[in-house]
C-alpha cells in the first residue's frame, strides 16, 4: 500500500535525519533559552553558545518560587479545556449537521469573535466579575480562558464533524437512542482526533494566557506561571537567567502532555477512523 | 463530503426532517439546545465587549470616564482623527504585508511538515510533538531570545550567516533597519505559527480515506499528481479553517511586535494592533483606540464572509 | 452613554449593591474576600514591584509604617506598563486601592480625572521636598503624588578602558564624540544609549534635547536639532551600534556589563547589577553638555504615590495619608533610597544620601536640577514623548534630517492635542 504522501521514496533513516534537522532549526530559540538558563553568571548579551560550565542555580530559584504557579496554570488550563469542549462540541455538531436556520450567521459571528481584542474582553469582564465576585477565583479565570479557545474549537470541530455521515447517527436513533445519547455515544468518539486537537490548542491558549490572568486577579491567590515569571522581571532590572529557567520549567509539563496527546492522534490514524 | 454541511435550510436538514417526521417543533428545540450554551457563552464573553467597543468608538472616552462614568458621544470625531493620521495608513499597509507574509510562510512550511511527518519513520511522532514547544514559551521570553538571535552585531543568525559567507560585512540589520524589521517580524511570526498549521493540517491529512490513494496508485498517478488531485482537494475544508483562523490571529498581532521592536525602527513595524495599543494604553484615548479595533473587526468580517462563500461553493458540489 | 452609566457609575448610585452582597453571600465563602467590603484594618497599594526583591523591600517599609498605626499594608503588584490600565479598570468598578503608585509621567492623566485626592487634604506633608521632586507629583499647581525617591540619568563609564586609552571623562559633546570614537575597538563600542521607540528611548533623549535648549512645547524651536545630530554622529562614526534603535535601557546595561560599550547613559537603578558583576569596573559622571560651562538638564524620573478619592470611606484616605507620611520621613526615605539606589526627595535626606554613597553622589547632585517631563505639557506628555521618539528614530535610521524630524514631531504633538 502506498502511503498518502510519499512524494519521494526515501529511506526511513534519512527521514529521521531530516526530521531531526528540522527540529534543530525550529527549536534553536528553545535551545538558546535552556542554554541561557544554565549560565547564571554571564550577562544575557554575552551568553556563550554552549553551557561549558553549566549551573543549576537559576533552576533552583525557579523551582523554589514557581511550583505553585505551575500547578495553578495546569488547573486553569485543564479547566478551560473542559469548559471549552463541553460548549464547543455540541455546538459544532449542531452547526455541522442540523442545518439550523441562521446557522451560517452563527458561524460568521463565531469567526468575528476571534477579532474582538482580548483587552476589550478583559476590560468588560472585569467590571462584571467584580460584581459577581469572580475576581481572584479559579472559576473566573477558567471561564475567561475558555473563551480563548472556543471560537477556534467550534470552527475546527465543525469542519471535522461535517464529514460524519448523518446515516450513522440516524441508524443509532432508529435503535432507540435519542439525539443527545447518539451524539455522546457515536459522534464524540468518531471526532476524537478533532476533539483532542481542539483541546490541545485550548490548553496551549490558556497556558500562555497573560492578559486574563493579569486583568482578573488582584491578589496572588490565582497566579499562573505567565504572571509568576514577572517575579524576575522588574520595571528596570530583570533576572533573565531565572526568567529563562522558569520558561523552560513551564514548558516541561505541557510538553509531556503534548507528547501524550500526540500518541492519541497517532492511534486514531491506525485505528482507521471515520470512514 | 459536504452535503450535510450546509447550515442552509435546503440540504441536509430538510432530508433529516422528512425522515424523522414527528414532533418537528420539539425536535427543532432539541437541536437548538446543542448550540444554545455556546451561544449564550459567546454573547456574554464576546458579544457584550464587542458592542461596548463599537459604542466606545463614538465616545469621548478618557481616563476620567473610568472614574465618573461620563463618556459623551462625539459623533465621528474619533474616526476622523484616526483616519487623518498618516501612521494609521502606514500601519494598515504593514498589517497587510505582515499578515500575507506570515500566512504564506506558516501555511507552506506547516503543510510541507504535515506531509513530511505523515511518513512512517522512527521518532516521527516524537519530533512532531516536540515541534510544538515554541508555543509553550511565553511571548516575553521568546521575544527576548529572538532579539538576541537577530542582533546585528552579535546575533546568532548573523554569526551563522557570516560563517557560511552569506552575510555582508556588518551583518544584516534584522531589527535595526526600517527596511528589514518588518520582514524579521514576519520571520519570527512564521516560526510561532508553524506548529499550529502543522498540527491541524496533519490532522486533516489523516482523515483522508486511504483507499483514494490506493485507487490513484492503481491508476498510475505520480506522487505530485496524487497530491494535487487528491490530497489538496480533500484537505480543502481544513485548509480554509487553518487559513481563516491564522488570518484572524495574525491580523491583530500585538504582543510579538511590542516585545520585538515596539513598532520601530521609525514606525516600520507599526501595525493596527500596536496602534490600538498606543492610542488606548499609552495615550489613554480609548475612543480612538476603539476605532482601530473596530477597523480590525471590519476587516475580519470581510474575510469571514469569504470563508463562508468558499464553504458554500463546497456545499454545491456534493459528496 | 446610558449604556455605560449602568456599568460604570457605581461610585455614587450603587444600584447593584444588593446584587453584589447577594453574590458575595452565595458565591464567596473561601474563594476570596469580597471587593465590596474591604477590611478596615488594611491599606492596599497598587504598584509595579513584581520583582521579588523589590516587593519584599517595599513590604518591609510598609510593615514598618503600618504596624505602629495598627494597619496591615497589602501590595498588588503588576508589570509597570500595566499599572495605568489596571488602575482605571479598578476605578471603574470602585475597587481602586488606597494608595496608587504610578510612574511620574502618568500622574497628570490620573490627576486630571479628579479621582485623586490632593495630598494636603489627607495630611501628607510635602514641604521638605526638593523642587524637582515636587514637580514630579504635581498637576496644575496641586500636589497629588509624592515620590519617596527619584532617579535621573548619568554617564556611566568603564574606568579601565578609559584609563588604558588615556582618555579623561568627557564633559562636552565634542569630547564625548572624540572619546567614543577612540574607545571603539574590536567588539567594544565607545558609547551605548537607548533610542528605543518607547519611554526608555525618550527618557534618554531628553538630557541631550534639553541641554541643547530643546523645548517640548515648541519642539521645532531650532535648538533640539543639535541633540539629534549628536546621536546621529555617534552612530555614523561607528562609535555606537546601529542597534541602539532597538535597545531599551536594560539592553544598554547588558552591553556595558558584557564589555561591549566603554560608556553608557543609564540610571542608578542599574547599580545592583553593576555591583554584582566583577568583569567591569565602573564609575558615574554627569552627562556631557553641548558646551563647557553650560548646565546639564537631565530628566527626573521615578514613581509617585497618590491617594485615590474614596467618598464612601474617608477613613481609608486618612490611613493612606498617614502611611505616606511615615514612608517619607527623612529616615525612611534615606533607607529606602539606599535600598533601591535612588535619591531621596527630601533635600536633607538627599544630602545625607550623597555623603553615604559617594559613588552615586553624581546622581544626588543631578536630581536637584533635573526637570520633570510633565511639568510643561502635563497630560500631553504621552503624545509629545511619542513625537520625540518618532524624531530620533527616523533620524537614526537615516529617513529624515534632524530639522525635518523635529518639524514633523511638532506637527504630531499639535495634532494630538
Amino acid at each position: 500500500m502506498k502511503r498518502p504522501t510519499s512524494l519521494l521514496r526515501v529511506r526511513p533513516v534519512w527521514n529521521t535525519a531530516a526530521a531531526l534537522l528540522i527540529l534543530a532549526v525550529l527549536l534553536f530559540p528553545v535551545y538558546w533559552m535552556l542554554n541561557a538558563a544554565l549560565q547564571p553568571e554571564s550577562s544575557i548579551a554575552a551568553t556563550e553558545w554552549f553551557p561549558v560550565s553549566p549551573s543549576l542555580k537559576n533552576f533552583d530559584t525557579a523551582i523554589s518560587t514557581q511550583g505553585g504557579s505551575l500547578l495553578t496554570s495546569f488547573v486553569v488550563a485543564l479547566g478551560a479545556v473542559v469548559v471549552c469542549l463541553a460548549l464547543a462540541a455540541p455546538a459544532a455538531y449542531g452547526l455541522a449537521q442540523f442545518g439550523l436556520r441562521g446557522g451560517q450567521g452563527i458561524v460568521f459571528a463565531t469567526l468575528i469573535t476571534q477579532m474582538v481584542p482580548g483587552i476589550v474582553i478583559a476590560n468588560a469582564l472585569y467590571s462584571a466579575y467584580a460584581q459577581l465576585d469572580l475576581v481572584n477565583s479559579y472559576l473566573g479565570l477558567i471561564l475567561a480562558d475558555a473563551s480563548l479557545g472556543l471560537p477556534f474549537a467550534v470552527v475546527l470541530l465543525r469542519a471535522f464533524m461535517v464529514s460524519i455521515p448523518s446515516e450513522v447517527v440516524e441508524a443509532a436513533m432508529v435503535d432507540g437512542a435519542n439525539r443527545f445519547t447518539a451524539f455522546v455515544r457515536i459522534v464524540l468518539p468518531m471526532s476524537r482526533n478533532a476533539m483532542i486537537t481542539a483541546g490541545l490548542f485550548t490548553f496551549l491558549f490558556a497556558w500562555s494566557d497573560f492578559m486574563f490572568a493579569l486583568t482578573l486577579n488582584t491578589t496572588d491567590d490565582v497566579k499562573p506561571i505567565t504572571l509568576g515569571i514577572y517575579q524576575f522581571v522588574g520595571a528596570h532590572v530583570s533576572d533573565w537567567g531565572a526568567v529563562m529557567a522558569t520558561a523552560v520549567l513551564s514548558a516541561v509539563p505541557a510538553a509531556i502532555l503534548l507528547v501524550v496527546a500526540q500518541k492519541y492522534i497517532a492511534a486514531g490514524i491506525t485505528g482507521g477512523s471515520v470512514k | 463530503m459536504t452535503t450535510i454541511t450546509s447550515p442552509a435550510p435546503a440540504s441536509g436538514a430538510a432530508e433529516a426532517k422528512s425522515a424523522a417526521g414527528r414532533a418537528p417543533l420539539r425536535r427543532g428545540l432539541l437541536r437548538w439546545l446543542f448550540v444554545a450554551p455556546a451561544l449564550a457563552y459567546m454573547a456574554l464573553f464576546f458579544g457584550y465587549p464587542l458592542v461596548r467597543n463599537i459604542v466606545m468608538s463614538f465616545q469621548h472616552y478618557t481616563p476620567k470616564t473610568y472614574f465618573t462614568g461620563e463618556a459623551p458621544f462625539n459623533g465621528l470625531d474619533n474616526w476622523r482623527a484616526v483616519f487623518a493620521d498618516e501612521l494609521f495608513t502606514d500601519a494598515l499597509w504593514h498589517t497587510a504585508l505582515f499578515t500575507a507574509g506570515s500566512l504564506l510562510g506558516q501555511f507552506t512550511i506547516g503543510l510541507a511538515l504535515a506531509v513530511f511527518f505523515s511518513r512512517r519513520f522512527r521518532l516521527s511522532g516524537f519530533v512532531r510533538a516536540v515541534l510544538l514547544l515554541p508555543w509553550l514559551v511565553p511571548m516575553v521570553v521568546s521575544a527576548v531570545v529572538w532579539r538576541r538571535i537577530l542582533d546585528q552585531d552579535h546575533g546568532m543568525l548573523n554569526t551563522a550567516l557570516h560563517a557560511a559567507g552569506l552575510a555582508p560585512q556588518d551583518g544584516v540589520p534584522w531589527l535595526s533597519s526600517p527596511g528589514v524589521a518588518l520582514l524579521s517580524a514576519v520571520l519570527v511570526n512564521i516560526w510561532i505559527g508553524i506548529p499550529f498549521n502543522m498540527v491541524i493540517l496533519y490532522g486533516g491529512l489523516q482523515e483522508i480515506p486511504r483507499d483514494l490513494y490506493e485507487a490513484a496508485s492503481l491508476d498510475g498517478s505520480g506522487p505530485w499528481r496524487t497530491f494535487r488531485s487528491i490530497t489538496l482537494p480533500m484537505l480543502r475544508p481544513v485548509i480554509t479553517v487553518v487559513l481563516v483562523l491564522g488570518f484572524m490571529s495574525t491580523v491583530k498581532i500585538l504582543d510579538l511586535i511590542l516585545a520585538l521592536t515596539s513598532g520601530g525602527p521609525a514606525d516600520s513595524t507599526q501595525t493596527l494592533g500596536t496602534v490600538t495599543y498606543q492610542l488606548s494604553f499609552l495615550q489613554l484615548d480609548f475612543g480612538q483606540g476603539a476605532v482601530v479595533g473596530n477597523v480590525l473587526i471590519l476587516i475580519s468580517a470581510v474575510f469571514a464572509v469569504l470563508y463562508l462563500r468558499a464553504n458554500r461553493a463546497d456545499f454545491g458540489k456534493g459528496k | 452613554m446610558p449604556f455605560l452609566a449602568g456599568r460604570i457609575r457605581t461610585r455614587r448610585g450603587r444600584v447593584p449593591a444588593l446584587a453584589v452582597t447577594l453574590a458575595c453571600a452565595l458565591v464567596a465563602p473561601g474563594l476570596s474576600g469580597c471587593a465590596a467590603q474591604p477590611d478596615p484594618g488594611t491599606v492596599t497599594v497598587l504598584n509595579s514591584a513584581t520583582d521579588t526583591a523589590e516587593h519584599t523591600a517595599n513590604q518591609r517599609f510598609f510593615d514598618r509604617c503600618g504596624k505602629p498605626l495598627g494597619l496591615k499594608v497589602e501590595q498588588i503588584s503588576v508589570p509597570a506598563d500595566q499599572i495605568a490600565s489596571k488602575a482605571l479598570r479598578m476605578a471603574s468598578s470602585d475597587s481602586l486601592t488606597d494608595i496608587l503608585e504610578l510612574d511620574g509621567s502618568e500622574l497628570p492623566q490620573f490627576a486630571q480625572t479628579e479621582g485623586l485626592r490632593p495630598l494636603d487634604e489627607v495630611g501628607v506633608d510635602t514641604s521638605g521636598l526638593s523642587a524637582s521632586a515636587k514637580s514630579l507629583g504635581a498637576y496644575d499647581g496641586t500636589q497629588y503624588g509624592i515620590a519617596r525617591s527619584v532617579n535621573s540619568l548619568a554617564l556611566i563609564y568603564n574606568t579601565e578602558l578609559l584609563k588604558d586609552a588615556g582618555i579623561a571623562v568627557p564633559t562636552t559633546w565634542k569630547e564625548l564624540r572624540a572619546a567614543a570614537k577612540k574607545l571603539t575597538a574590536g567588539d567594544t563600542y565607545g558609547m551605548a544609549f537607548s533610542a528605543s521607540p518607547n519611554a526608555d528611548g525618550v527618557y534618554q533623549f531628553l538630557p541631550f534635547f534639553w541641554s541643547a535648549g530643546g523645548d517640548e512645547t515648541k519642539i521645532d524651536n531650532g535648538k533640539g536639532e543639535a541633540a539629534l545630530q549628536l546621536w546621529k554622529d555617534l552612530v555614523a562614526d561607528g562609535s555606537a551600534s546601529r542597534s541602539v534603535v532597538n535597545w531599551n535601557q536594560q539592553d544598554v546595561n547588558d552591553q556595558f556589563v558584557a564589555g561591549r560599550a566603554a560608556m553608557m547613559i543609564n540610571g542608578p537603578w542599574q547599580v545592583p547589577v553593576l555591583s554584582a558583576q566583577k568583569k567591569v569596573d565602573w564609575a558615574v559622571a554627569s552627562i556631557p553638555v553641548p558646551e563647557a560651562g553650560k548646565p546639564a538638564v537631565p530628566p527626573i524620573g521615578g514613581t509617585v504615590m497618590a491617594v485615590p478619592k474614596n467618598d464612601e470611606d474617608p477613613a481609608r484616605e486618612k490611613n493612606a495619608g498617614k502611611v505616606l507620611n511615615c514612608l517619607n520621613s527623612e529616615k525612611n526615605q534615606l533607607q529606602w533610597g539606599a535600598s533601591v539606589n535612588n535619591v531621596p526627595t527630601r533635600t536633607t535626606a538627599a544630602q545625607a544620601y550623597a555623603k553615604q554613597n559617594p559613588k552615586l553622589a553624581a546622581f544626588a547632585e543631578l536630581v536637584t536640577t533635573a526637570r520633570s517631563r510633565t511639568a510643561k505639557v502635563g497630560t500631553g506628555w504621552p503624545v509629545v514623548g511619542d513625537a520625540l521618539a518618532g524624531a530620533f528614530q527616523s533620524v537614526l535610521t537615516g529617513r529624515t534630517s534632524p530639522e525635518q524630524a523635529l518639524h514633523r514631531a511638532q506637527q504630531q504633538a499639535s495634532a494630538g492635542k
